[in-house]
């Protein structure tokens, strides 16, 4: 519900340049994609060395724009000794546009739904430019210790999260490692 | 057999005759040939068999041929006898003829050549019929001999020439057996062609006064033959060619052992040359010594050393047989590749490289030594050298180089670049190995380094000559460091001596000054009066040296006083600059003396240290002992192995099974041990075993360099899965941005990535990916 709002208040936003200004736009548009280029290329040398364990994320094949990332499921949380695969793709306007975060590891979790769709805020709304990779990697990795059951995509996770026995087995039941 | 043949004539004769002759014969008839034809086959066999000089047996065999004649018989009258004779002759005759061959006795061989003619005489004798016939008779005869000659003949030859050719490398095969070809065949040849009337093999050939080239030649004397007619000097051509032929097959079979021992084995390569020219067969040499190569060198078991060295022959011995380096190019590269495969190639040619100079018989000083007369050769004879100086050759050394042009052979692969490329330099193409000159002449200042620290006198003339050398075929530039370190210890000595003297003021370039320390005699250790006679410093510009291992320890109260003396008159001397003593560096020489007898001994600081706190207290546990000298007990247990070893020191299990006791060999508890050495001189060959290494070896440094990678690596192989190490290798040059970037080679993040294997970080699965663990 939360995705859909998003889109709604986006779209009027990023709208106006666009039909204003159609000339400069190419340039415009390759400087961006420079700066973007560096931003993405510090952001992953930071997060290759600050060493954090559970998290990772990299470029998939030769595209900066594009990452995989893992997260592994914090200790004692129903998720530990998970480990999720992330797709996370970066727009052209980065970081003044959220990346789009999915799990391609099927989770069974209250705020991810059965496409890998995540509801959290900092993706969506509350979405800022002094955010990077690693903050989002940390924020996910949180939520699957933490969710939100008060807006949940996945009804039956957040119904089960009050028994923890019941949802840990259930996760064990659904969680398929990729290889 | 006789009947056989007997009954098969029979059977031919009846079915080529036509049948009415087979009707006019009646049973007499029949049974009269039958008589005669056996008692012709035993005619023959006698007259054959049984010596020349019996002519009795000819007249009956004349008689009986004239019978069979009278029944038609003629043709098989012939072909029997010259079948008879064929078989004989190869049986007898060519056996003794080349009995005579043997023992060089061409008199002989010509004697057996006019026993022909007699023999001969007995067909003749039988069939005296018409000129035409005999004549027929006669070249059928001739063809018969000669190719029965010929067959065996070139038996003998091969022989004759894996004989003289032999297993022997040492000396020159190919003139002895031209001499031979001189003295024997020729000769030989040379009366059958006389008795064959020299028309045989010639008629045939057009006579239209063309004459073969090779005729024009002028040939060598023919000992005994006054003028050589063209069919002779066909057949000497022919034979010579046929010698060279199968020597160089023979040679080329045996290539890698003569490469082996080449220096030793140049006359041999030197035949292969010549004979190479002759027949042309190049290829076949490359085919065959790659395969050689595969099978015998390249192999696990090879030690990298025996490669190097191997390699060194190759060139030079190609060099020999192939100036223009083409086929070298193609027989180099297999080594070339598989040596690119080893880790301590490097190593090994620095030391080669430098062996022969410093004076150091512990290696294979015969091929350093060569390597370095090799590098003395370039230095003498190139004007305009250097691995990669070839752009700048000016306008007259341009010239020079077009008059001396010269199409590469034919064979040379139009690929592989033009022959300028391909100069044969052995130091070139052993550069060429490494990848880059960089690479060696880091390794060479670790080397170097290692050396220089070790020395206890300041004679350094070996490795001034050394870098001089190796500064003509790098450059200048690149050998800097190591000049510089090289001028440390020349200033070193000059400071040091002034300093003894206390002569004071001296300015000198502006460089940042450490000292390594090195003691002279300190038998005098623990005297109060230790004067600074006994020490030598050696003063080194950090900057401009390999990364220097450090590991602290206490050295003994009396020296560090000595150390700190010297430190302050040197800052006395040179304000504002000041010592730092590197004091695990350097060596000691020291006297140990017991009340039966001392011992000499050089070793390191640490070891030095170790022993001086025998000095006073002559049993320590480990824990005292490492807390008393400074070092973690493990570092300790490892270094005091060495006075175990001595017999000077003794190990014992204490009350904590973790702490040892470590006690002073009362003298004469234990002279078995120590006898050999009593009085004697002993050394620490420093740096002998691994943790011993005064300077960070080449990939210590690299590893160190690497370990800002390894979070990369792993984060990235987390995220991405497994991966080969050339992707590794892109993704580090695609996304590792900070400073400094990623500028390994595939080769040497290689071997970081085995460490981290090795070190259970990452691991390898198949197919050469490395997954994390």
């Amino acid at each position: 519900m939360t995705t859909i709002n998003r889109q709604d208040s986006n779209t009027p936003v990023t709208a106006p340049p666009i039909a204003s200004s159609k000339q400069p736009l190419p340039t415009v548009k390759t400087v961006d994609t420079q700066s973007v280029r560096k931003r993405l290329q510090s952001e992953l040398m930071a997060l290759m060395m600050s060493g954090d364990s559970g998290i990772s994320a990299f470029p998939e094949e030769d595209n900066l724009f594009n990452w995989k990332g893992t997260i592994s499921g914090s200790k004692d949380t129903v998720f530990e000794g998970t480990e999720y695969k992330l797709s996370l793709s970066f727009p052209n306007d980065y970081p003044f546009k959220s990346p789009k975060v999915k799990f391609e590891t099927s989770c069974f979790h209250p705020n991810v739904d059965v496409f890998g769709n995540i509801c959290l805020d900092i993706l969506q709304d509350k979405w800022s430019s002094a955010y990077d990779v690693r903050t989002i990697l940390i924020s996910i990795q949180s939520l699957l210790g933490e969710p939100n059951t008060a807006s949940p995509l996945n009804t039956q996770a957040a119904s089960l999260w009050g028994n923890q026995e019941e949802y840990r087995k259930m996760v064990e039941k659904l969680y398929k490692p990729v290889a | 057999m006789f009947c056989v043949s007997a009954m098969v004539v029979e059977d031919a004769t009846s079915s080529v005759c036509d049948l009415g002759i087979l009707d006019s014969l009646n049973g007499d008839a029949v049974r009269e040939i039958m008589e005669t034809w056996n008692g012709y086959c035993f005619a023959t066999e006698a007259a054959l068999l049984n010596g020349r000089g019996d002519l009795s047996c000819g007249s009956k065999l004349v008689s009986q041929a004239r019978n069979l004649c009278k029944y038609g018989l003629e043709s098989l009258v012939e072909e029997h006898f010259a079948g008879f004779l064929e078989e004989t002759f190869e049986k007898n005759g060519a056996s003794k003829f080349w009995e005579h061959f043997d023992v060089y006795s061409n008199v002989a061989a010509r004697e057996m050549i006019m026993d022909r003619p007699y023999k001969d005489s007995t067909p003749e004798k039988r069939q005296n019929s018409g000129g035409t016939e005999r004549l027929h008779l006669l070249s059928k005869y001739q063809s018969m001999v000669s190719s029965v000659l010929w067959l065996l003949f070139l038996l003998i030859f091969l022989t004759t020439v894996h004989n003289l050719a032999g297993d022997d490398y040492r000396s020159s095969a190919l003139e002895s057996i031209k001499g031979w070809i001189q003295a024997v065949p020729l000769q030989f040849l040379h009366a059958l062609l006389a008795y064959l009337g020299d028309s045989i093999n010639y008629d045939d050939t057009p006579s239209s006064g063309l004459k073969s080239p090779l005729v024009l030649c002028p040939s060598s004397c023919y000992a005994g033959i006054d003028s050589p007619s063209e069919g002779l000097v066909r057949w000497q051509f022919r034979l010579e060619y046929f010698a060279y032929e199968t020597l160089q097959d023979l040679r080329i079979a045996k290539l890698f052992e003569i490469i082996v021992d080449y220096p030793d084995s140049s006359p041999a390569i030197e035949d292969l040359k010549q004979c190479l020219e002759y027949t042309g067969q190049h290829s076949k040499l490359v085919v065959s010594f790659i395969s050689a190569l595969r099978y015998r060198l390249l192999t696990a078991g090879a030690s990298t050393n025996d490669l190097l060295h191997l390699y060194v022959s190759t060139i030079k011995a190609l060099r020999t047989i192939d100036p223009a380096g083409v086929f070298l190019e193609a027989v180099g590269e297999p080594i070339r590749e598989y040596l690119k495969g080893r880790k301590d190639t490097i190593k090994c040619i620095v030391t080669m490289l430098t062996d022969g100079t410093g004076g150091n018989s512990n290696g294979p000083g015969n091929t350093g030594d060569s390597l370095l007369e090799e590098l003395n050769r370039d230095e003498e004879s190139q004007v305009n050298t250097g691995v990669d100086d070839d752009f700048n050759t000016d306008d007259k050394q341009a010239w020079i180089n077009a008059h001396r042009w010269e199409p590469d052979p034919v064979e040379a692969d139009p690929l592989k670049g033009s022959r300028n490329q391909r100069k044969v330099d052995i130091l070139g193409m052993i550069v060429s190995i490494i990848g880059s000159k960089d690479q060696l002449v880091n390794e060479y200042r670790v080397m170097l380094a290692e050396k220089l620290l070790n020395k206890s006198d300041y004679d350094i003339d070996a490795e001034i000559r050394t870098l001089e050398l190796l500064k003509i075929h790098f450059g200048e530039s690149s050998m800097q460091r190591c000049e510089i370190m090289l001028n440390d210890l020349i200033d070193s000595k000059r400071t040091n001596a002034n300093l003894k003297a206390t002569i004071l003021q001296r300015s000198q370039a502006g460089l940042l000054y450490k000292r390594i320390f090195e003691l002279g005699r300190a038998e005098a250790v623990g005297e109060n009066g230790v004067s600074l006679d006994i020490l030598n410093a050696t003063i080194i510009s950090s900057n401009f040296w390999p990364p220097i291992q450090d590991e602290s320890f206490n050295i003994p109260e009396p020296v560090d006083r000595l150390l700190s003396d010297y430190a302050k008159r040197f800052n006395e001397v040179k304000t504002p600059r000041k010592l730092l003593w590197k004091k695990n560096l350097g060596t000691v020489k020291l006297e140990l003396q017991f009340e039966d007898r001392s011992l000499q001994f050089t070793v390191t600081p640490l070891h030095a240290s170790i022993i001086t706190q025998f000095q006073d207290q002559t049993s320590w546990t480990s824990k005292n002992l490492s807390a008393a000298i400074g070092l973690p007990i493990d570092v300790l247990h490892r270094r005091i192995n060495f006075w175990i070893s001595k017999g000077i020191l003794s190990e014992s299990l204490g009350a904590d099974s973790n702490d040892h006791i470590f006690t002073l060999v009362d003298g004469t508890a234990d002279t078995s041990k120590t006898g050999a050495n009593t009085g004697g001189y002993e050394e620490l060959v420093v740096g002998d075993d691994d943790g011993d290494r005064s300077v960070a070896s080449v990939e210590d440094q690299l590893h160190k360099e690497m370990a800002v990678y390894e979070k990369f690596v792993i984060m990235m192989l987390g995220s991405l899965g497994g991966m080969e190490s050339h992707k590794i290798h892109n993704k580090l040059k695609m996304f590792y941005v900070a400073d400094p970037r990623y500028d390994k080679s595939p080769q040497q993040l290689e071997s970081f990535l085995s460490g981290l294997v090795a070190e259970d970080k990452l691991e390898l699965i198949d197919g050469g990916i490395y997954k994390p663990v």
